[in-house]
């Protein structure tokens, strides 16, 4: 095999040298076989600049901490191999979120905003009973939620949006798979009306213009089409029924 | 809920607008088709044309149109004009957006707007010259004849883009089909559409060169 | 005095993974002011990525039946080694049903019994109908029933994404992206702990009444680990740089049997327990051979061990990152690949580039947990210092002893949660919160000072990444699966050079704001002290048992050994010192565990 010489173009940002702008820095390696850009990143921090930022937890696409721009395209930058990349390779920040510096962004924030906005968790007034056993579920439903769960939160749905780039308050895809996970759970006791008025709206589900840009990229592959259109259909019949009080 | 908007609010109303968008969306494609489909009865013959355009005239159809596009459309543009980025930074954040992240999805939506206004543009001056100069074989031959081809062959090819992205978005976001699936029919129902359009357009253009 | 931002709690929590979030929704229910703090959003927690399942004895599955905590405490003690607490170990078994339940209750889409029936390992398995849609379980190594609950692929994502519900539907306070980097303390009592945060780099100081340590395991030490990159140990060298809490049995490391060459991602055991195979380059399935009961589901030491063993007699498959074995899930079928173990599939071909429907898998044993920790009795209160707690993979409760069962762990957090939890908020309700502000700027001075002197590189300019990248390999070289004893003295010495290094660091970039080398170089001496305590606990410990083995003293020592090492880092001392306490026998006098070494000989197959 010809090993190649590798070109990263990285956007470099610190904030706290607000004076001097983002710009494009250019940096060369040679490939490894089975390099990915996990790789990438931390040999060139620990070999040519010790000031690069990025975030990495799991480096096995499960924590969801390494959305980029790879190439225009938001992905996963540790799932990213450099065998499917060309020469030169440009790595820019997730837009939406709040720019830490260089490649790091504040997604952790964003969903967590996310969280409260939707209400993310199960709703109930039943106590537990620790000496009762479980109580019993379709495995059939156990799996639906656990599909809508699936999200990573590594905010590729979001860097992507049209929508979620002009309208801060957008909860975009995210968002709103986070709604149908709770929506299809027959833990939690709200009603379809409460739902309309989490979603029901221009920041919610009506705000989806419907580029798909995220079910596009969902790097875990989650649904999004799916669930966007089921928690549109759901809110369109909560909508129709819903009465003025 | 904050106050302002408990305040002043119908909970409904994103809802309510979004709708208003689908349907007259929905009710504009079928006006198109069905526009497209009374054209092409030229292409029986030209007492078919002539025969269907007084038809509509006798029974004020023609009118009803108008007021019909004046409604509908309003309520569309009314509905849709809340989804374009009104503000300068807005649009240049969109345009940099889409050449950023190379989605073909991201660019139709920006055409979309930018078809849309055109079709207003191209369909105001339409209707105009078809209410003053009247719906006929010869009438209309001779304005396709006279400057009017790429007029409206620009004006054909938008509609018809701008209807078939706008029906694929409805479609995609209600989760009624495949995308995929989607693709495939709504090309297909294009190109017949642009098809028939095409040789009316060309066969008003050929009469119009021999008239 | 510079400014600096302090914050004032009735209890800190250091880490918000599944033991930090499950204690914390503990206190906060019990009316405590909760402040949780994290290296990263809590999602992002290392708990996270368990996709195995967790163990509770419920019984519900057909292959589980007769189940009981007694049965799950004689797993558990039997895999430890004889090694844990038993007393934990009992409280630990009773509680874990309830632990599941009320997980599910929070809204784990636990996967469930159903009435289809599935085959396994060539048998047909039909399931009760009477307990359908009760929480189901798979097979893990070392149980005598199937007992690990699970989701799908995502235990352990779905469990701390729903104890992250909790802990927004309580509203408790989180701050994410802040590192603890030294405990305020009076060598008596803790007062909080002095934390820097990440994205700016500014030092903070947090007082509470109760200081919790929950910062998870240490994989990283060792270069080659399945662990996710911030599990650093940060939080054992809080605890060790006190000068008077121990960290107990640190030799005692876990190796998987299966990570993923060479990215060493972890293939969960769920692989071997839904039915998979070891095979070897002539793929030949050779565990069998040396374990004729449990093979591919001895123990994770045992099984990790015997591919070692294998590998050495000659049958690896050959590879640039060293000698592996295969493998083998293809008979499971595609559409059980494809939904249950659907994360190896995912991972196979985005990190490897095969597809294990058709291919085999590439493993080889890889560093994967600590049995060690923070020690503490059984209400979680670590030895030494007052108002100190310690749970989940970064303490010593001792459930674990020498070797952990899969399953076991996701298990330990949500159990010792509840527990300690509630060990917390009783202490905490009648505690105090009396600091001297004086200590408290005594502790912030002292962080903010190696601050200064790394920047200015002031001690010496050695990097970070070097001195880091040598800690890795005397630990993967010489404290790994077998062990004897010039090569355990070997990473001593080095590691006492390496530490005296470690003193003269200095920054080559600015060091300013969330500078990730100056984070790095904060972290790196604790590091290193804690990797200490390893290899010197590995050298003293003259037995084998559990995931510890001796070359040179190939049998477990009860006479002698079986007691825990505790091992402390005295103020100014340049080394470790280990003392030892005896273990907690009550119910189960060591004896054999059936698989392993000891049954079967340490070179008794000949395959
Ligand atoms: C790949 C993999 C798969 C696994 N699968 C299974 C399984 O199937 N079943 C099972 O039982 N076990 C499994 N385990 C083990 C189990 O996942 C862990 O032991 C367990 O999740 C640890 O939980 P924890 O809460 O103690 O720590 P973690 O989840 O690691 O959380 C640690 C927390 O501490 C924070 N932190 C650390 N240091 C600091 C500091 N200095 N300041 C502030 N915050 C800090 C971190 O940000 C994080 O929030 C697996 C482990 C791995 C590596
Ligand atoms: S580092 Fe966890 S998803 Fe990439």
């Amino acid at each position: 095999m010809i090993e190649r010489e590798l070109t990263f173009r990285i956007m470099r940002y610190n904030p706290d040298e607000p004076e001097k702008k983002p710009h494009l820095q250019e940096f060369h390696l040679t490939e490894e076989p089975g390099m990915s850009l996990f790789v990438v990143l931390n040999k060139l921090r620990e070999e040519q600049d010790p000031t690069l930022r990025f975030d990495f937890v799991c480096r096995a696409s499960i924590c969801g901490s390494c959305g980029m721009l790879v190439n225009g395209r938001p992905t996963l930058a540790c799932k990213t191999l450099t065998k499917d990349l060309p020469d030169v390779t440009t790595l820019l920040p997730l837009p939406v979120f709040k720019l830490l510096g260089d490649l790091s962004v504040d997604t952790g924030v964003w969903f967590r905003d996310m969280s409260f906005r939707t209400e993310s968790w199960v709703h109930t007034d039943e106590t537990f009973d620790p000496d009762a056993p479980e109580k019993r579920m379709d495995n059939a439903v156990a799996l639906e939620i656990y599909e809508a769960e699936r999200c990573i939160e590594c905010g590729c749905c979001i860097g992507g949006c049209a929508t979620a780039n002009i309208k801060p308050d957008f909860i975009g895809a995210a968002g709103v798979n986070r709604v149908a996970r709770f929506m299809v759970d027959p833990r939690d006791k709200r009603t379809e009306r409460e739902y309309f008025e989490v979603v029901g709206n221009e920041d919610g589900v009506f705000g989806c213009i419907g580029l798909m840009a995220c079910d596009d990229n969902c790097p875990v592959g989650v649904p999004l089409r799916d669930q966007l259109a089921y928690v549109r259909r759901k809110m369109a019949s909560a909508g129709w029924r819903y009465q003025k009080v | 809920m904050k106050l302002q908007k408990a305040l002043s609010y119908s909970p409904r109303a994103d809802f309510i607008v979004e709708v208003i968008q689908m349907v007259s969306g929905l009710l504009l494609v079928l006006f198109l088709w069905t526009h497209m489909l009374f054209v092409a009865s030229i292409l029986i013959g030209s007492n078919a044309f002539n025969g269907l355009s007084l038809f509509m005239e006798k029974n004020y159809l023609l009118p009803a149109a108008i007021v019909f596009l004046v409604l509908v459309g309003g309520a569309h543009i009314g509905a849709v004009i809340r989804r374009i980025p009104s503000r300068w930074a807005e649009q240049k954040i969109v345009w940099k957006h889409a050449k950023l992240i190379h989605h073909a999805d991201t660019w139709s939506w920006l055409f979309q707007s930018v078809t849309g206004a055109a079709i207003l543009a191209l369909a105001i001056i339409h209707i105009a010259v078809v209410t003053y100069g009247g719906i006929d074989v010869i009438y209309s031959s001779g304005r396709i004849k006279h400057g009017f081809l790429v007029f409206y062959a620009v004006l054909l090819l938008l509609a018809e883009y701008h209807a078939s992205v706008g029906l694929y978005r409805i479609f995609v976001k209600w989760g009624w089909v495949k995308r995929h699936k989607l693709h495939w029919v709504l090309g297909v129902i294009s190109v017949l559409t642009v098809g028939i359009g095409a040789t009316v357009l060309w066969i008003f253009f050929t009469m119009g060169v021999h008239a | 005095m510079s400014r600096y931002d302090s914050f004032v709690t009735d209890v800190l929590v250091i880490g918000a993974g599944l033991a930090g979030e499950r204690a914390a929704v503990e206190a906060a229910t019990q009316g405590l002011n909760v402040i949780l703090l994290s290296l990263v959003p809590p999602r992002r927690s290392h708990s996270s990525a368990a996709q195995g399942g967790m163990q509770a004895a419920l019984g519900n599955s057909a292959m589980g039946k007769g189940d009981s905590p007694d049965v799950h405490f004689a797993d558990t003690v039997k895999g430890s080694d004889w090694g844990c607490d038993q007393d934990v170990a009992r409280l630990f078994v009773e509680t874990a049903p309830i632990a599941v339940r009320e997980m599910a209750h929070w809204g784990v889409p636990w996967t469930r019994v159903t009435k289809d029936e599935h085959v396994y390992d060539g048998k047909v398995i039909h399931e009760d109908p009477e307990n359908a849609g009760l929480i189901t379980a798979r097979n893990f190594g070392g149980t005598a029933k199937w007992r690990t609950c699970y989701t799908s692929d995502g235990a352990g994502h779905t469990l701390l994404y729903t104890l992250d519900s909790m802990v927004l539907r309580l509203g408790i306070t989180v701050h994410d992206r802040v590192e603890a980097l030294s405990l305020i303390h009076d060598s008596e009592r803790c007062y909080g702990a002095v934390a820097r945060c990440l994205r700016t780099g500014e030092l903070r100081a947090y007082t509470a009444k109760t200081t919790v340590i929950a910062t998870g395991g240490y994989g990283r030490l060792y270069g080659a680990s399945t662990n996710a990159i911030i599990n650093e140990g940060s939080g054992l060298s809080l605890a060790l740089d006190t000068g008077v809490v121990p960290l107990g049995n640190m030799e005692a490391v876990q190796f998987h049997p299966t990570g993923l060459v060479p990215s060493w991602i972890l293939i969960t055991e769920g692989a071997r327990g839904d039915g998979g195979y070891l095979l070897d380059k002539n793929l030949h399935r050779f565990m069998p051979d040396y374990e004729p009961a449990k093979k591919e589901l001895a123990s994770r030491d045992v099984v990790s061990r015997r591919i070692m063993q294998h590998i050495r007699a000659g049958y690896g498959v050959e590879s640039p990152y060293g000698d592996h074995v295969w493998l083998d899930i293809r008979h499971l079928g595609a559409e059980h690949i494809n939904t249950n173990l659907r994360e190896i599939a995912t991972i196979c071909k985005n990190f490897r580039g095969i597809d294990p429907v058709k291919d085999l898998i590439p493993v080889r044993p890889t560093q994967h947990y600590g049995m060690g920790g923070v020690r503490t009795n059984i209400d979680g209160q670590a030895y030494g210092l007052k108002n100190l707690f310690a749970l989940g993979e970064a303490a010593c409760w001792d459930l674990h002893g020498f070797n952990r069962l899969g399953g076991n762990s996701l298990a330990e957090t949500v159990v010792a949660g509840k527990i300690i939890g509630e060990q917390i908020a009783k202490f905490t309700a009648e505690a105090s919160l009396d600091v001297k502000s004086s200590l408290v700027e005594e502790h912030l001075h002292r962080q903010m000072d190696r601050v200064t002197r790394l920047r200015e590189s002031r001690d010496g300019t050695e990097y970070v990444y070097d001195l880091r990248r040598e800690m890795e390999q005397i630990l993967s070289h010489h404290v790994g699966i077998f062990r004897s004893e010039d090569s355990l003295q070997d990473a001593v010495n080095q590691l006492s050079d390496l530490h005296e290094r470690a003193q003269r660091l200095g920054l080559r970039g600015g060091g300013h704001g969330g500078d990730p080398e100056l984070d790095a170089a904060l972290r790196l001496p604790g590091m290193i002290r804690v990797a200490y305590c390893i290899a010197k606990g590995a050298l003293a410990r003259k037995e084998s048992r559990g995931s510890h083995f001796r070359e040179d003293f190939p049998h477990r020592d009860d006479a002698n050994w079986l007691n825990r090492t505790l091992a402390y880092w005295p103020e100014g001392a340049d080394e470790p010192e280990l003392r030892y306490e005896p273990v907690k026998i009550t119910e189960s006098p060591p004896g054999d565990r059936g698989y392993g070494e000891a049954t079967r000989g340490p070179d008794s197959a000949k395959p």
